[in-house]
């Protein structure tokens, strides 16, 4: 067991936001999350990683509940989310950025000898983090943009970079919030991808989004929301067939025909 | 670098080539002054909290430093010690409340203003021990070991320029090694963006509070040095405006950097001596010109130069 997400709740002054939804995230796999805007996906996904703390219903990674855990302890454990509005650190160079997200690989790996690196003492752990640095640049496609400065990248690429940060975190399981909204076609084949590549290499993945041809190729299992409620889970073929799914992105006439 | 290495080395050189007191006097100011401007631009500049606190502990240093000098009959380098612990402490205690309440930007430098206020009004009531507003009259000399001739004091404005120089240059290496290891890079990504830092497995508040007692626990040692300096202690060392004085020192020479704030310091300490004017006209062209810099050169002295080099470069 990973991840699992049972009778989750959260409700904003006069709204509810998720609606007592369960489901589990097994290792290894793709789960997509799906719904028309404003049905709850978001939401969800930020209190899976404690950016949100729900008004009811418990998180459970490896069976110890994190709900009300702080962020940064939720990424220690291995749990991290990217953002849906890319956020950077603008006035860092790409490369600078993705070194500010090795924070805790060197904090798991060296713990308080990191203190050698005040003194000057730890020439090759520089060295071999700014290795690693460009090896997660260029696995995602951003080694020719290391100088840059992270605000002048365009959304796509700002995008990327807010990946190339969660995955320098060494995550088990990545939450991405609507990694494809907003981009182009060729963009959009290069996060598949990159996201391929992640997959390969043993990270889970649990994604939202709303382009559902774009989950439709990644996702081993897709979840369907709407206002808040879970209204479908199976395949991606099998859900988006569904009838109350065509009804809720594309209204009740729809889902006769 | 090697501008940096020039520049350190001119200080060092300084009292051999020039022999007027009045001018390492105004050093030896701009070095302690500088002390607390670099020590607030790590937490104002680099960690992005508008701390209002410098004054407290630069006051209530000077006060323990000389206190402890006179009634336990330490020297003056174990004195300081036990003040930067205290220091810590309060850091500790104010950061804390302050940043588990996340406090930022004005509403941070309202409550650390007024946790100042409040250790300046307990200092200035407490007559037994500060005898009050009139102050207290410092008499000792901090002492060092030199080779050959045992324990001296420090006496005179060369011995006072190399003291407190050694004391700044201590001061930003020290800085500057935390700032380009782990440490700088968690500073950095919560002046930048903290819900970010947070996802990235930042402890937000551990290293908020890290800068914050560090920057404290360094501008310590300018409270005692600068009430042993001047040989008078009072609580205008606590006042407002040495938080205005330092945050106007940081601004003109370049926040975010370790340099700036020493410019910053020589600049506004320099100033007022180098206008050769009545009193009223001086302030005003010294106000004139302080509004007038910051409005050309909104990232500083320094910055603004750092900016221009880069360009030519590139």
């Amino acid at each position: 067991m990973s991840l699992e997400v049972r009778g989750l709740t959260k409700r904003f002054v006069g709204l509810v936001a998720v609606d007592d939804v369960s489901f589990t995230v097994e290792p290894d796999e793709i789960v997509g999350i799906i719904g028309p805007n404003g049905s709850g996906k978001t939401t969800l996904l930020s209190m899976m990683a404690g950016l949100l703390t729900p008004t009811s219903g418990r998180v459970l990674w490896k069976g110890r509940e994190v709900q009300r855990l702080r962020p940064d302890i939720i990424a220690g454990q291995g749990v991290v989310k990217t953002f849906q509005n890319p956020q950077v650190f603008a006035e860092l160079s790409v490369f600078e950025n993705v070194q500010v997200a090795s924070h805790l690989k060197l904090k798991r790996e060296l713990g308080l000898r990191r203190a050698l690196e005040i003194v000057g003492a730890a020439r090759d752990v520089e060295r071999r983090l700014a290795e690693r640095v460009a090896e997660v640049l260029a696995l995602c496609n951003l080694g020719g943009a290391s100088r840059q400065l992270a605000g002048n990248l365009s959304y796509g690429e700002e995008k990327m970079l807010g990946i190339a940060m969660a995955l320098m975190c060494e995550p088990e399981l990545l939450l991405l919030d609507e990694p494809a909204t907003g981009l182009g076609r060729d963009e959009i084949r290069n996060l598949e991808a990159v996201l391929d590549k992640v997959h390969a290499a043993g990270t889970t993945l649990c994604l939202v989004d709303h382009k559902i041809g774009f989950l439709r190729g990644l996702a081993g299992r897709v979840i369907a929301l709407n206002y808040g409620q879970k209204i479908a889970e199976g395949p991606p073929e099998r859900v988006l067939n569904e009838p109350a799914v065509i009804e809720a992105y594309l209204g009740a006439g729809h889902a006769r025909a | 670098m090697t501008g940096q290495t020039i520049l350190w080395g001119a200080l060092y050189a300084l009292p051999l080539l020039v022999r007027s007191d009045f001018l390492l006097t105004i050093f030896i100011f701009t070095f302690i002054y500088g002390i607390l401007a670099v020590t607030f631009d790590l937490i104002f500049g680099f960690t992005g909290q508008l701390s209002m606190f410098h004054p407290a502990v630069f006051g209530v240093s000077a006060y323990m430093t000389h206190l402890l000098a006179v009634h336990a009959g330490l020297p003056f380098w174990a004195a300081t010690l036990p003040s930067a612990a205290a220091s810590v402490v309060l850091a500790v205690v104010v950061g804390s409340i302050c940043f588990k309440f996340r406090l930022k930007t004005f509403y941070f430098a309202v409550v650390t203003l007024a946790f100042s206020e409040m250790i300046r009004l307990v200092v200035m009531n407490w007559n037994s021990v500060t005898n009050g507003t009139l102050g207290l009259v410092v008499a000792g000399k901090p002492t060092i070991y030199w080779p050959g001739s045992g324990v001296i004091p420090i006496k005179g404005p060369v011995a006072w320029y190399y003291l407190t120089l050694v004391c700044l240059s201590v001061t930003v290496l020290i800085c500057s090694r935390c700032l380009r290891s782990w440490m700088g890079r968690c500073f950095g990504a919560i002046r930048l963006n903290e819900d970010l830092a947070r996802t990235l497995g930042i402890n937000v508040f551990r290293y908020k509070l890290l800068s914050f007692a560090m920057g404290n626990a360094l501008a310590s040692f300018a409270g005692g040095l600068y009430g042993y300096y001047t040989g008078y202690i009072d609580p205008g060392y606590l006042g407002i405006n040495q938080s205005m004085e330092v945050l106007a020192m940081v601004l003109l020479g370049g926040q975010g950097t370790l340099t700036g704030p020493i410019v910053g310091s020589l600049v506004l300490t320099g100033l007022p001596h180098a206008i050769d004017l009545r009193a009223e006209l001086r302030a005003v062209l010294y106000g004139t010109i302080l509004i007038f810099t910051i409005l050309v050169m909104p990232r500083g002295i320094v910055g603004t130069l750092n900016a221009w080099r880069s360009r030519r470069v590139s």
